[in-house]
């Protein structure tokens, strides 16, 4: 923590020395003429889950040939990319494009002071830009200007499912709320629902800081800012009265062991294989991103497995709908520098247009040519495989596919419906789940969070510890080591930790619209 | 052989036992590494508690040494350990035995050892000097940077200041001068230090991946540390949305790949130590003692 302060101080300081230069020459009116022949040095900085492509891929030249570039790319592992982007731009050297989570909070921090290029002005220019909905354009707003372009991220995230199968062996419903969810937790414990004659399942799969939440709707979710205190102020999820019932939820099926009984130590990997192993029986699914290794690992032990997703509950306030994610993945900012060559700045967004531009399923084939050199050219970067394009497996780590060196490389899709996510599974349980998932998430409301892309200060802080102490507090409530008549205490501790303060920052910005879309 | 009595056997016995389970405890976790990496991923799954794999399954090493970032990066901190320690050892000796020989100035340079250890720059200052000395994105940038540990150097020091004056007299009377003494006296002398040393730095390259994060913007020269992180401590559970990202656009590898991983990037250095262990004691306990 106190590296981070002495850091963000120095930073501060570079930031503001190199705001002002820039500054100084976009007040003299940029008037190179442009050259649609020259070659710009693009530089770029982005994080990475998996692994990064290499410097040399043929995916690189490609992109330098169609563009007449020399696009020079780093990829940083995302868990070191807050240290290392800190190094760089520490360093003097802000890359053109600079890459963001959608959590960093210093993408607001540098854009407010001037390290980056606002970009109201393109934003018309550009179709994809154009697929970009006003809130999320809203999230990107720093002193109302927008300094960012963010990256697509489907709304529907990570949501529970249950085993189908052994609903129907033990003769029970889908459950339309907490009671009935509470009895399939309790008959998945105790009335041996794969049938294998041995007391061996249990109900939810849970791991560590209480994930994953298993919220029925954006009511229960610990991370929605639905619910008010008594002064109207909006509050987050994890002390509203709403995550109190979950957890004595949660008590009470930890008492009759229906969740993983040391889940305060579990990490994710962990919590996956509880569930993949058949030991448990509600989990978390998404349209996208499903491990299709860990669902055929099941599927070998249990053949018979069958997966559906579990449908919101109506909450008490009369509407019904999971919280739907910020809607973007990460945001990509442009330097300041900049201003004083239009020319780069139209061949940069260009280039991210093409990385943007979304085509249809029935599109990505090697027929159509801008899709083809996307994906590195048939044979060569994907091939087709039952008429559906599959990439090479080793496209990223050798760096086959310009996509793979895009900063944005996911395509923005007009609309949600378009996605068809399912369709990239070879397994067809997976396939199937994934489908139904897609279709809940299409028929059922969404919470958008009204604190996505406001900035608090002691958010920014603090907001770690406060999570860690909340959920460390719901934890031992859980367990029955404190009692959930505590809650109020908790709370209170809490909000005298500068929870209140939080609150009151993000009040402040907080449009009082409806948030249910 | 003498007889011994009964309390001494049972004696015995028990330590024989407890020792026996002692090193069972050690080598558990090794075993189970090995097992599960040659499982099968449902053999993993049904199993709770596995100590010798059901079937040999190499799926998890096909995968991994499927595409060559592996064993590249492997080679990467091969050549990052044998150089890095070879430079450590070079410098760290040769300025430690300077400053055990009675120098003008010795104090200030000790001094001046000392006050890094307690002041570290931190890590924005050290980059700005890695960019400025131009190290940035070379493998050196991971050796130059960490040559001298001082720590270390002050233990060794000492150790050089156990070596009795009269052998570095005996030696200049008969006709050598002080690199030769160092050359060809000191250094045999201290194959014990040298060797304990030479693998606390060896390890400490091994484990390596954070300043090759850093410094190296070229994946390929990315040392197996960084690799390994890669496959098996990615996806840490948060409720951000950024971590649900995390899980999502990457799942967690399947553990029979994780397992392997494991294996093979601490199987290397640890064949080194059973080579470099008898110097171990000798070589620490010397230099820690002033005579």
């Amino acid at each position: 923590m106190k590296r981070a302060k002495g850091l963000s101080l120095l930073l501060a300081g570079i930031l503001l020395a190199g705001g002002c230069t820039s500054n100084d020459t976009a007040s003299k009116p940029a008037e190179k003429e442009k050259d649609p022949n020259k070659k710009y040095t693009v530089t770029a900085i982005d994080f990475r889950f998996g692994d990064p492509p290499p410097k040399d891929g043929a995916g690189l030249k490609m992109i330098n040939e169609k563009f007449n570039v020399d696009y020079q790319v780093q990829f940083v592992p995302q868990a070191d990319y807050q240290e290392k982007l800190s190094a760089v731009v520490a360093s003097g050297d802000v890359p053109d494009m600079v890459g963001f989570e959608p959590v960093d909070t210093r993408y607001a921090k540098w854009a407010g002071q001037g390290a980056f290029l606002p970009l109201d002005d393109y934003i018309g220019k550009y179709e994809t830009l154009k697929n970009v909905p006003d809130h999320i354009w809203e999230s990107m707003k720093v002193n109302g200007k927008i300094y960012g372009i963010p990256t697509y991220y489907p709304e529907a995230d990570l949501t529970p499912i249950i085993r189908k199968d052994w609903l129907d062996k033990l003769g029970l419903e889908m459950p339309k709320n907490y009671e009935e969810l509470k009895e399939v937790a309790l008959a998945f414990t105790k009335k041996d629902p794969d049938g294998n004659g041995k007391n061996d399942t249990y109900g939810f799969a849970m791991g560590e800081k209480i994930n994953p939440d298993f919220d029925m709707g954006a009511y229960w979710n610990a991370e929605s800012w639905l619910h008010k205190d008594e002064n109207g102020n909006y509050i987050p999820g994890m002390i509203s009265d709403a995550r109190k019932e979950t957890i004595q939820f949660f008590a009470d099926l930890y008492k009759e062991k229906a969740i993983t009984q040391d889940y305060a130590v579990l990490t994710w990997p962990d919590t996956n294989k509880e569930f993949f192993s058949g030991k448990a029986g509600i989990f978390v699914g998404a349209p996208r991103g499903m491990s299709e290794a860990y669902y055929a690992g099941l599927l070998e032990l249990q053949p018979n497995a069958e997966f559906a997703p579990l449908y919101p509950f109506a909450d008490p306030d009369g509407n019904t709908g999971y919280t739907a994610t910020s809607g973007y993945g990460g945001i990509t900012a442009i330097s300041a520098d900049l201003a004083k060559d239009p020319g780069k700045i139209e061949k940069i967004l260009e280039m991210m247009e093409f990385g943007r531009t979304f085509y249809p399923r029935e599109d990505r084939t090697p027929d159509n040519k801008e899709f083809d050199w996307w994906w590195g050219n048939e044979g060569k970067g994907y091939t087709m495989q039952d008429g559906t394009a599959v990439l090479d497996p080793n496209f990223a780590t050798e760096g086959k596919t310009p996509s793979t060196y895009y900063v944005d490389n996911a395509m923005w899709p007009p609309n949600e419906d378009v996605n068809e996510f399912y369709k990239d599974y070879k397994n067809e349980k997976v396939s199937s789940l994934a489908k139904e998932l897609e279709e809940m998430h299409k028929s059922t409301k969404h919470y958008m969070n009204p604190v996505n892309g406001l900035v608090s200060e002691t958010a920014q802080q603090k907001k770690e510890e406060f999570d860690q102490f909340l959920f460390d507090e719901q934890a031992k409530m859980i367990a029955g080591q404190r009692p959930v008549s505590d809650w109020d205490k908790m709370v209170e501790e809490y909000l005298n930790m500068g929870g209140q303060k939080m609150i009151e920052e993000y009040n402040s910005q907080i449009k009082d619209e409806e948030h249910w879309k | 052989m003498h007889h011994r009595s009964v309390p001494d056997r049972i004696l015995e016995g028990f330590n024989m036992l407890a020792l026996l389970l002692i090193g069972f405890v050690m080598i558990f976790p090794f075993l189970y590494i090995f097992t599960v990496s040659f499982s099968s991923l449902s053999d993993f799954l049904n199993n709770d508690f596995l100590l010798w794999p059901k079937q040999w399954v190499t799926d998890a090493y096909e995968y991994i040494l499927s595409s060559n970032n592996f064993l590249r990066s492997l080679g990467v901190t091969v050549f990052i350990t044998v150089a890095g320690t070879i430079v450590n050892l070079f410098f760290t000796a040769t300025m430690a035995y300077a400053l055990a020989r009675p120098i003008a100035g010795q104090r200030f340079f000790i001094l001046f050892v000392l006050f890094t250890i307690l002041f570290s720059a931190g890590m924005i200052p050290t980059y700005l000097v890695v960019k400025a000395t131009g190290l940035l994105n070379s493998i050196w940038s991971l050796i130059i940077p960490v040559a001298i540990s001082p720590f270390y150097l002050i233990v060794m020091r000492q150790f050089f200041l156990n070596i009795p004056e009269e052998l570095h007299d005996a030696a200049l009377i008969d006709g050598a001068n002080e690199g030769q003494v160092f050359w060809k006296i000191v250094l045999p002398l201290s194959k014990p230090a040298l060797a304990a040393f030479g693998l606390f730095y060896a390890v400490m390259h091994w484990n390596n991946y954070f300043t090759g994060i850093l410094y190296l913007n070229d994946p390929s020269l990315w040392p197996i540390q960084v690799v390994l992180r890669q496959i098996v401590v990615i996806n840490e559970p948060n409720s951000a949305l950024g971590s649900t990202a995390a899980m999502l656009e990457s799942p967690p590898p399947p553990e029979t790949i994780q397992m392997a991983a494991i294996l093979l990037a601490t199987l290397p250095i640890l064949l080194v130590y059973p080579f470099l262990q008898k110097h171990f004691a000798k070589g620490v306990m010397l230099g820690s003692v002033k005579g």
